[in-house]
Formats: structure tokens, sequence, C-alpha cells
């Protein structure tokens, strides 16, 4: 009885746009048009005809499987960095520093990035400072470096969350498992390999699959920086729509590339729900 | 096999000092159980010989080799952990041959030790299963198992039987008792529970605060305590110490503002701790003309009674002290009942009142 106003007021809010997106997908070119008409499944096949939403979804793949990985490779790292038994003091100070990317909103990062990355940024100036490039680099702008410079400000955005999620996994491993794989004999790597990735099984398989369905749908940090750019070359699905929808004002395809993306998701967050049900 | 020797062994955590200059010697074969209460240092010995905590100041040797500088696996030691240590999602099998494996013993080798290990612990219909599928007790013999694998020169157990219920305790004792008969191993307990430092051990050692209190096979604990705190930490109930006087020769128990009971003592005059056994502490038959003429006899009312099967525990008071006394289990025995006990005194301790140090 208590839950039921508040029940209301998320179902209506979550359905009727959801519906209504669907609803566009099935009409020509709606809002603009002020008498659209239905047409089925004609956006779907348009959609699924043009090699700009290929690229975009082969993109949205490229960036979301390499940003998980980079936010699990640099957030376990860290995450047994902060756990490791060192100063109080010192180690709150690194648990504080670690976690500012991610209180940080998307438009401050993207700004940031834009200045470090410039091409009379920062990053530019030292790396040709310490002789590593002879002349600037035009990180977002270069069609081969963009997508990965876009990794790059993904991956330093989104590892705190791993890196707090591993954390409290790690946390909960019991140190009498270190000091029996020390006895047995075990060095550092063998001690993670054998004892703290068995026991963060759960929670990697539970948190990668979360950061897969944000990063699926991540946009603000793509429009940002490189804004799909150059050309189409880190064109993702989340600013495909956007275009479509606030450039070229064609909402109903705008809506129908809305609806793969939500299928997508859907599948992704499936696929969550079944993993933390067989964990409970 | 090897001999221990542990030489005026120190623990500091910054400004605070917990082992004060430990010195055991333990030979080799021997079964050593570290007991004290919570907090007494017999675990920080324990993990410090095992490598696991490093030394502040003194020296470890296992064998002939001082081992301060050595890492847990180059100690020839292996260690069963209270709550067993065991890699959850390895199964029995690879739990026991890991460390074989990370040893790059090869295949067939690891295969046989495992196997024949297994056979010694009843351990075969579980090999293939994972530690969470294992009893407490099962999950405890693999644990030993996991340890006897590695053919280890030292066993140390750190309370490996504190998660296991009473009965199963008192099973698994007589598994470690067995296999040492069997092995032979050096073996370094640590336990709180004074049972299981008197059934296992071939020498206790006896720690509070960081120091050793005294340490002798279990007779020598049990019969000759050095102080109040042995005394009364050994034995189960535990020792009756009862603050009394001594003035001419004759010791009276307990306090002058109560009925007391005086007996001939050669002891100087003054303040002592008198302790006696609750086993040394005679239920006298009222019939018998034995005990109507039995020295140091004395009529106490029944406070309390303990049934615990075998015996009858029954807790009365003397000299305005509380004493527990032990009799047959098939005797009828209730609260608030007059009964007539004797102190077997020839079984009395003595100890200085001050210093808690005995007086022989």
């Amino acid at each position: 009885m208590f839950l039921l106003p508040g029940l209301l007021i998320l179902s209506t809010l979550l359905s009727i746009p959801l519906y209504k997106v669907f609803e566009y997908s099935l009409y020509d070119n709606v809002i603009i048009n002020p008498e659209p008409q239905f047409v089925g499944l004609d956006n779907y096949v348009e959609v699924i005809g043009d090699t700009g939403y290929w690229q975009a979804l082969w993109n949205t793949f490229l960036f979301t499987v390499g940003s998980v990985i980079g936010h699990m490779v640099i957030g376990t790292s860290l995450a047994m960095l902060v756990n490791a038994n060192i100063n109080k003091r010192a180690l709150t100070f690194f648990r504080t520093l670690l976690i500012l990317p991610w209180i940080f909103t998307a438009v401050v990062v993207a700004l940031n990035w834009q200045l470090l990355l410039n091409p009379f940024g920062v990053v530019n100036y030292s790396l040709e400072w310490l002789g590593f490039i002879s002349e600037p680099l035009d990180w977002f702008g270069d069609a081969d470096l963009a997508m990965w410079s876009l990794l790059l400000v993904s991956t330093w955005r989104g590892y705190p969350f791993i890196m707090i999620s591993f954390l409290s996994g790690l946390q909960s491993v019991p140190k009498e498992l270190y000091e029996a794989a020390e006895i047995d004999g075990a060095n550092f790597l063998q001690r993670f390999w054998h004892v703290t990735l068995p026991q963060l099984k759960p929670v990697i398989y539970g948190v990668a699959l979360l950061d897969l369905i944000w990063t699926f749908q991540l946009f603000p940090l793509v429009w940002l920086t490189t804004g799909g750019g150059p050309g189409r070359t880190t064109e993702v699905l989340s600013t495909l729509t956007y275009r479509l929808a606030f450039v070229d004002f064609e909402f109903s395809k705008a809506s129908t590339t809305a609806v793969t993306i939500l299928v997508i998701s859907a599948l992704f967050t499936i696929l969550y729900l079944r993993n933390e049900t067989r964990r409970k | 096999m090897s001999k221990i020797e542990i030489r005026d062994l120190v623990k500091r955590y910054d400004d605070t000092q917990v082992l004060h200059g430990i010195n055991i010697q333990i030979a080799s074969g021997e079964f050593t159980v570290l007991v004290g209460p919570s907090g007494c240092g017999k675990s920080t010995t324990l993990r410090m010989v095992a490598g696991l905590e490093s030394i502040s100041d003194g020296e470890v040797v296992i064998g002939d080799r001082v081992v301060n500088d050595l890492r847990p696996k180059e100690r020839g030691i292996a260690m069963v952990f209270q709550n067993y240590a065991l890699y959850p999602s390895k199964t029995v099998y690879e739990n026991m041959a890991f460390s074989l494996r990370l040893s790059r013993v090869p295949k067939a080798e690891i295969e046989r030790k495992v196997r024949e290990v297994s056979a010694i612990l009843e351990l075969d219909p579980l090999l293939q299963r994972k530690p969470g599928e294992l009893s407490g007790g099962q999950r405890q013999r693999v644990a030993m198992g996991r340890a006897i694998v590695r053919d280890p020169e030292v066993f140390l157990f750190d309370e490996p039987l504190s998660n296991l219920d009473a009965k199963l305790r008192t099973q698994m004792r007589v598994e470690i008792k067995t296999l040492h008969q069997r092995l032979k191993n050096t073996i370094v307990y640590v336990t709180h529970d004074q049972v299981e430092a008197m059934t296992l051990a071939d020498r206790i050692v006896v720690m509070r605060s960081g120091i050793i209190e005294q340490q002798g096979t279990p007779d020598e604990i049990f019969h000759n305590p050095v102080n109040t705190f042995v005394a009364g930490f050994m034995g189960s109930p535990q020792m009756n110490l009862v603050e009394s006087s001594v003035s001419g020769g004759k010791i009276s128990i307990g306090d002058a503002n109560h009925p007391q009971l005086t007996a001939e003592m050669q002891l100087p005059d003054g303040a002592v701790t008198f302790g006696i056994r609750p086993d040394d502490i005679e239920l006298l038959d009222e019939q018998s003309e034995e005990a109507n003429n039995q020295a140091n006899k004395q009529t106490v009312k029944i406070s309390l009674v303990e049934p615990v099967g075998t015996e009858k525990l029954f807790h009365f008071s003397l000299g305005g002290k509380p004493f527990i006394g032990k009799a047959d289990g098939r005797m009828q025995l209730s609260e608030g009942q007059t009964v007539n006990i004797c102190l077997d005194m020839q079984y009395g301790y003595y100890f200085d009142a001050q210093s808690g140090e005995r007086i022989r």
C-alpha cells in the first residue's frame, strides 16, 4: 500500500516513454510530420540496411568491450593496491584519490580530457619533452587515435566503480587463504590466480555485466569528446540515435535505433539478473 | 622430523610488546601444546614459527637452521588453521595436491602421495568434492591431509578443533593423537582448551600475557603447578583456590568470620592461598565408622549440584569461600542437603598470597 504511489509514478514514467519510442519506430517521420503514417517495420528494415548503423554497432561493441576490459584491469589492480597492508593514512589517501574520477560528471571529465589531449595540451607537451613523439598528436581528431583516446578517457572515468566493488570483494577473502597459499609455496601471481580470482569470480561476473550495460548506453562522454568523429570512426549507437533525432530530425529512425539499444541492453540485463539470482 | 628451538622470542607491534622473550625447546618428534587464555601470545608464537609474523627479536631454529629470514615455504612447515583455510574453488584432491603442483612434483608422484594420505585419513570418497560440500570434521581432515602430503619437518596446528562441536572435537582429538603416533612428526599445537592440551601433549607450555608460566609434561603441569595461574587454568573443574591463613603450625581455610576448617600444616605464619582439586574433596558416608573418625572432616550444605554423567559436581561454602567437590555420579545429592566432607590435605597446594608462587 505504501509502495503504490511510488510504483505508479515509476511505472508511468517508464512505460509511457517506452511505449512512445516503440510507437514512433513504427511510423514515418513523427513530430516533424504532423500526420505520420503507420509504416510497420519499414524503419527497422531501413536501419538494418544502413552501413552507418552497422558501423555504429561495431564501434559500440569495440568501445564497450574495450572500456569494460580497461575498467576490469585497472580496477582490479588498483583494488589490490588499496587493499594492501600499508600505512592506514596512506591507504585512506590513495582510496580517496583513486575514487575521484567517479565523482566528476561526464561533462567535466570530457572537457578536462579535451584540454589534456589537445594538440597543445599537457599530454602532447610531456610526450614531446620525453622524446616519445616528435610532433603533437590530435588524439581526438585523428581517425587512428580517436577510439583509443576515447577508451583511455572511458577507462579513467569508469575504473573506480570496479575498484570499489572488487575492494569489498577482496576484503571478504579470508586472510588465512592467503597464508595457507603462502605456506603451500604460492608466489604473488599464483596467489592471485588461485585465491583472489576464484573468490572474486561471482563479483567479477556481476560487476562486468553491470558495467557492460552502462557502457553500452554511454552517451555524454563520447558526444562531448569526439562527437562520434572524426567522420564516423567513434560513432556509437547512442550518439547515432542523438544525431538522427536532434541533428537530422529523423525521430522515427532515432526511435528505431533506440529500440535496438533497448533490446540489446535488455539481453544483458537478463543475464545480469540471472547471475544475481544464482548468487542468492 | 626436526627439533625446534625458540630463543628469547620477542614480538612488538609499534610500542606494544606482546611476547616477552619466549624460550622453548621442542625435541624431534615431540608433540608440544601451547596453551593459555585468549591474548596470551600462543598463536603469535606459532605464527612466528610459521613465518606469517615477523620476529622483532630472538631466534627461531628449525632443525639446524635459523629460519628468521626464511619465507614460510622455505621453513619446511605445514600448518592447519582454525577455520581450515581450504581453497573453496578447488576439490579435496586439488587442495591436497596444490603445494606439490607448485613445487612441480611429477603428476604421477602427486597422485600417489595424495592417494596414500587420503587412504590414511579415509578421504577417498571425498576427493572430488569441494570444501563447501563437506562437514566440519571432514574439512578438518582435509586440512590435515593437505599438511601431511607436503611431508613437512614440522606440523603447526592453530586451534584446529575450535570450530567443531564437542563430540567431533573428542573424535578428532583421538585422530590427531593416533596420527602423531603413526607419523611421529614434530608438532606444535595451539589451543585454549586445557583438556585438549592434557590429552594430546607430550609437553605443555602454559602461557599468559606473553610469557611462559610453566612448561613440562602434562603430569608435571597438572600435579605440580608452579603458581595459582597454572593451578587454576589446568583442570576441569578448576582447582579450588582459597585465601587462608597459617598460624602456629595450623592452617585455617577461608575467612575467619565463617566456620573454618583447621588442619596442621608446617608453614610460616601469614596469609597463603590454599588450593585443592575437586577430586581430593571426599564426600563421607554418614554410616561408616571410618568416616566419623576422619580428620579434616567438615559438615557443609550443598548449594548447587551439577550432574555430568559419571560424576556429580557439588558446590558448597567453607570458611565463607565457594568450593567445588566431585562425587560419584550414582550418589543422590540435592541442593540444600547437609553432608560431611573431608579435604585430603596431602594433596593440598599452598601458594604465596601475594605473588601466587607455589610454597613447597
